[in-house]
């Protein structure tokens, strides 16, 4: 006789765990399964290097939803962020260092630039002002366009008077933000080249494009919607890693009476008449449940776990044509000391937050032209943080972590090829003598490293092209487009199968949102159900 | 006592005319004035060698909006149009081509030796581009919505927009929403399989732009170039009788019969306001016109470069230098002594359209990468067209004109200029031309470069941007080429833009000249 739940979720990454701690909230008996023998999905973090803990694949928190933190109570169980303060942009001979401290930062940037060190607190507070304008979009479940019922559009109605309210030239600053590339946008107010560069970064980071490609502008912001303890833009690491966030979240889920169990992958979900019964698992065993809640993304969800007769063939036609490319990969560095940087030698607070390889506009835009055409990049962008600086449980005493972030790594390589052992050495070795140019004593520092491309994202998360936020970013997939046009609103065509991942609005990042949002929506139309039985 | 002007248009580019027109056919007193010894602007001709006639810029006049034609009754003045059954030929490094027809089905029967994918996708892929243009037509026509103050106009204008939505149906509805930010490559990647059908589709999404076709945004030029004419997946292709400039001679023709002042060699150099209202200009010559009303059919930034920066506050001084004006076309004219023969073209019906070298996405996207590092691409994409296959008038007996689009062609070289890169230009376009139909350099007896350079200093067009602005997202309807100024009114009170760097934007419609007229009309009544 199969066990019976109100709601099973399919894994156990940040997401999934949201989603099912609020529906277990609303009363709901709640199962959440994960494949793996750890939760966390893309948010794990795990000893590969004996005795140093890494952040495999996401690396820092900021975008993680205040309301999540508190409704939650993820700091009693066990959250704690430790911030991140600045970031250094290590050159040939000089650097550009900006730190969580105005007065400094104008400082440095007259060094570069009397303009820039000028404008630089317009830009921030114009954008600071733009991310608290879009931020309620982060928590609406998105309307139907081929639809005009009410209920889908009026959300957006205090939204669309928003914006007939802003001032003119916000108004400006957001429809660029939406539409430009993040080097047209940033050279309307800068000329410092690595200032450019390093701002630009934020609007690629998982995206399969360059600072030049109109779009990039958008996600600028949301360096600049982060959000820890309310102080705005903050970024911070986990103390124990990203994997701690994880295990916040399921500690409190759990302590809200959700089931977990690991090792249970899904290999089905199960059907009957048009709607879904529940899972089977690989072992065979069969869960049933009122709604199933899958925080994969929709490839993974629509052709891996349904049979291809349960979806009408146009829907599975969006669904095959969903663009995910993913274009990120991470090399983790086991080190036993603190590598120096050439163009800033000894130990100082600027290792302490970001150290970002991005030079120049166009060693970011060539490293994309590579990646364009199906190459690892020669010189990639590279966003390193040691974690064991602020949290040095992640290492053996006196050792440290080096988590560093590549772009570009694309999944499709040239003329077909595939990753292998030796594909990803190169990649990894790659990285490393890029890390040398700017470190030149890190080689003989590394005890143990791991490369991570994005074939193995795909392997061991199970995100279809090892693309990070599930599905790319571009303007066309946003929104009411995310994660299959039409279907926006987190359920599916599949009765009681609703999305509930990053694949879904607003999207990736350790966020939180979609799990949430996919919950209040579920719960809402299952309180209508009730209603009118 | 100089007579009544009412109104002063600046710039008799085809635009400018269109607008002088209707303005002049409402019964205001129109004064235009021509900066170029002659009308016509990108329509205007060269003359590369004796008896030859050669576009100087634009070279097919498909998009040019029929109500215009209609209104301004254009052929009763001389305009004819020659349309040729092919569209486009794409010769192939393998020596095939791809030839694609004014009649789909004709193209799609001619792919399946190619690929049977392909040549069913092909039908589906062309209603879909007419629907969303479709769409996309009842946009260009309507004055874009002030985003600060939405008008009862412009609620009306939603209503409209929102039915011709609504009758797109929900499924076409969504792909439209979907397909307009797209990237071009995007756009045809997923529905077609050959590189040699996808590369040529994907030139259209960034001709005269400094886009590569993975850029967002480039699906939009695709699908803005077959809105509101029958160009579909293949795009139009119409000439001209007499060439380009006959279509400039009956614009201007059609203005003059509707009592238009028009004026050429008469440079602008200053607009005069006086408290935020326009006064007049002032010619070159020292010469001031008085006019409540100055229409400017030139580029904005240029346009804003007129007024007196203290009548502009520094914000929009500002915002006016960012428009973003990135020109990368330039156009080689050849006169060839006979007809080239290109590889794949049995039949010489086949180079009656353009002629496009564009091999693979990546091939367009390489084209187009030269430009962001301000370089003239090794490998380029052209546009050519042979005018004087079917309008022989334009050449001595027996001769030819390959009128050549290069791109890209950046108008800001790095560690070069353009003195010493006009020939390379003219050089690699032959030699890449050359690739598909052998012996081309030995027929080329004359030729002729106009750079980004030769397109800001001639033609007035600021950046060489032969679209004003960049047909990017961020210079798009109701923010083109400001937000806030998408209305045609541009800052000064009295003042309007009526050139391609307002709404719809670029090429040879008439489109923004006939909306600012219309603006201009229901402001000042």
């Amino acid at each position: 006789m199969a066990k019976r739940y109100d709601a099973v979720v399919i894994g156990g990454g940040h997401n999934g765990l949201v989603n099912a701690a609020y529906l277990a909230k609303a009363g709901l008996k709640v199962l959440v399964l994960e494949r793996r023998h750890i939760l966390g999905g893309a948010t794990l973090t795990e000893e590969i290097v004996p005795g140093f803990k890494f952040s495999v694949f996401s690396y820092v928190v900021s975008l993680l939803r205040p309301e999540i933190i508190r409704d939650l109570q993820l700091p009693k169980h066990g959250l704690e962020i430790l911030p991140l303060d600045g970031t250094i942009t290590p050159l040939d001979d000089d650097y550009l260092w900006r730190v969580n401290d105005h007065g400094k930062n104008v400082r440095e940037l007259r060094r570069w630039s009397l303009n820039d060190a000028e404008v630089y607190e317009e830009y921030g507070q114009l954008m600071a002002e733009m991310g608290r304008f879009i931020k309620p979009i982060l928590s609406i479940a998105p309307p139907d366009t081929g639809k005009i019922t009410p209920g889908h559009w009026l959300p957006l109605g205090p939204l669309a008077k928003a914006f007939k309210d802003l001032p003119k030239k916000m108004q400006s600053t957001f429809i660029q933000l939406m539409t430009m590339s993040a080097a047209d946008f940033l050279d309307q107010w800068f000329e410092t080249e690595p200032l450019k560069a390093t701002m630009s970064a934020s609007g690629i980071i998982g995206t399969f494009q360059g600072p030049r490609s109109p779009g990039t502008a958008y996600v600028l912001l949301h360096h600049y919607m982060g959000e820890i303890d309310g102080a705005f833009r903050a970024w911070g690491v986990p103390r124990g890693g990203t994997g701690s966030v994880a295990y916040a979240i399921a500690n409190s889920a759990l302590s809200l009476g959700v089931e977990i169990r690991t090792e249970a992958g899904v290999s089905h979900i199960a059907t009957a008449g048009g709607r879904t019964t529940g899972v089977v698992l690989e072992s065979g065993e069969e869960i049933e449940a009122d709604v199933v809640m899958s925080s994969l993304d929709s490839r993974q969800t629509f052709i891996n776990l349904l049979d291809e007769h349960d979806l009408d063939p146009s829907f599975r036609d969006e669904v095959m044509r969903y663009k995910y490319r993913g274009s990120s990969g991470k090399v983790n560095l086991a080190l036993n000391g603190l590598p120096e940087l050439a163009c800033k030698p000894g130990v100082g607070p600027w290792l302490r937050g970001a150290i970002s390889f991005s030079p120049s506009l166009d060693y970011m835009e060539r490293a994309y032209d590579d990646a364009k055409y199906g190459r690892p990049s020669a010189r990639p962008y590279i966003d390193c943080i040691m974690p064991t600086l602020v949290d040095p449980t992640m290492a053996p005493p006196g050792k440290h972590v080096m988590s560093c972030f590549v772009q570009y790594a694309p999944y499709h390589l040239e003329d077909g090829e595939q990753w292998d052992d030796a594909k990803r050495e190169a990649f990894g070795q790659n990285v490393i003598d890029t890390l040398e140019e700017r470190f030149p004593n890190i080689r003989s520092l590394i005890e143990g490293y791991q490369f991570v491309t994005p074939k193995d994202i795909e392997d061991i998360t199970g995100l279809s092209e090892g693309n990070i936020f599930a599905g790319e970013l571009s303007l066309e997939q946003l929104f009411f487009n995310r994660p299959v046009p039409g279907w926006a609103r987190y359920e599916t065509p599949v009765k009681d199968l609703w999305m509930c991942g990053s694949a879904t609005h607003p999207g990736g990042g350790i966020m939180g949102a979609p799990g949430m949002i996919a919950a209040r929506e579920y719960l809402k139309q299952r309180k209508r159900g009730r209603r009118a039985a | 006592m100089a007579p009544r002007t009412d109104v002063v248009v600046i710039g008799g580019g085809h635009n400018g005319l269109v607008a002088a027109a209707y303005l002049a056919k409402a019964g205001r007193a129109v004064t235009l004035l021509e900066a170029a010894p002659e009308v016509g602007g990108i329509l205007r001709t060269t003359s590369p060698a004796e008896g030859v006639t050669a576009p100087g810029i634009a070279h097919t006049v498909g998009r040019l909006r029929a109500s215009v034609v209609k209104d301004l009754q254009l052929s009763s003045y001389g305009f004819e149009a020659i349309t040729p059954a092919v569209r486009m030929f794409a010769p192939q490094p393998d020596g095939s081509a791809v030839t694609f027809w004014g009649d789909p089905a004709r193209t799609a029967s001619e792919l399946r030796d190619r690929s049977a994918h392909d040549a069913d996708a092909f039908g589906g892929f062309d209603a879909k581009m007419r629907s969303i243009a479709s769409f996309l037509a009842y946009i260009n026509v309507a004055t874009p919505p002030d985003a600060k103050s939405p008008s009862i106009a412009d609620a009306m204008m939603g209503l409209k927009l929102g039915k011709a939505f609504r009758d797109l149906g929900g499924k076409a509805g969504r792909e439209t929403i979907r397909a307009l930010p797209m990237a071009v490559a995007d756009l045809v990647q997923e529905v077609f399989d050959d590189e040699a059908v996808r590369g040529p589709l994907t030139t259209r999404g960034v001709l005269y732009s400094s886009m590569g076709p993975w850029a967002t945004g480039t699906a939009a030029i695709f699908l803005n170039d077959s809105a509101g004419t029958d160009g579909g997946a293949a795009g139009t292709t119409v000439f001209a009788r007499g060439g380009t400039g006959a279509l400039a001679s009956a614009l201007e023709a059609a203005a003059r019969a509707r009592g238009v002042d028009v004026r050429t060699g008469a440079e602008v150099v200053a607009i005069r306001s006086k408290d935020g209202r326009a006064q007049g200009v002032t010619l070159a010559d020292g010469t001031e016109l008085d006019a409540k009303l100055v229409v400017s059919a030139a580029d904005p930034k240029r346009t804003l470069r007129l007024c007196d920066p203290v009548e502009l506050n520094p914000y929009e001084v500002w915002r006016a230098e960012n428009i973003r004006q990135p020109g990368a076309t330039a156009k080689v004219n050849l006169v060839l002594s006979d007809l080239p023969s290109f590889n794949g073209a049995d039949d010489v019906e086949r180079l009656k359209g353009r002629i496009v070298v564009g091999t693979s996405i990546d091939h367009v996207e390489q084209a187009m990468d030269a430009n962001k590092y301000g370089y003239v691409a090794e490998d380029p994409t052209l546009e050519a067209t042979i005018p004087t296959l079917v309008d022989p008038s334009l050449a001595p007996e027996g001769k030819h004109v390959m009128s050549i689009l290069f791109q890209a062609a950046p108008r800001k070289l790095r560690d070069s200029d353009w003195a010493s890169e006009r020939n390379g230009v003219a050089d690699i376009a032959v030699k890449s031309m050359e690739r598909f139909a052998p012996g081309l350099g030995e027929l080329v007896e004359a030729r002729e470069v106009i750079t980004p350079e030769d397109l800001e200093a001639d033609y007035g067009l600021t950046g060489g941007h032969v679209y004003h602005a960049e047909p990017g997202l961020d210079q798009f309807f109701a923010w083109r080429p400001l937000n806030g100024e998408a209305r045609y009114r541009l800052q000064i009170e009295g003042l309007y833009l009526a050139g391609s760097g307002a709404h719809p934007g670029g090429g040879i419609t008439g489109g923004p000249g006939a909306n600012a007229a219309r603006q201009i009309l229901a402001d000042t009544k």
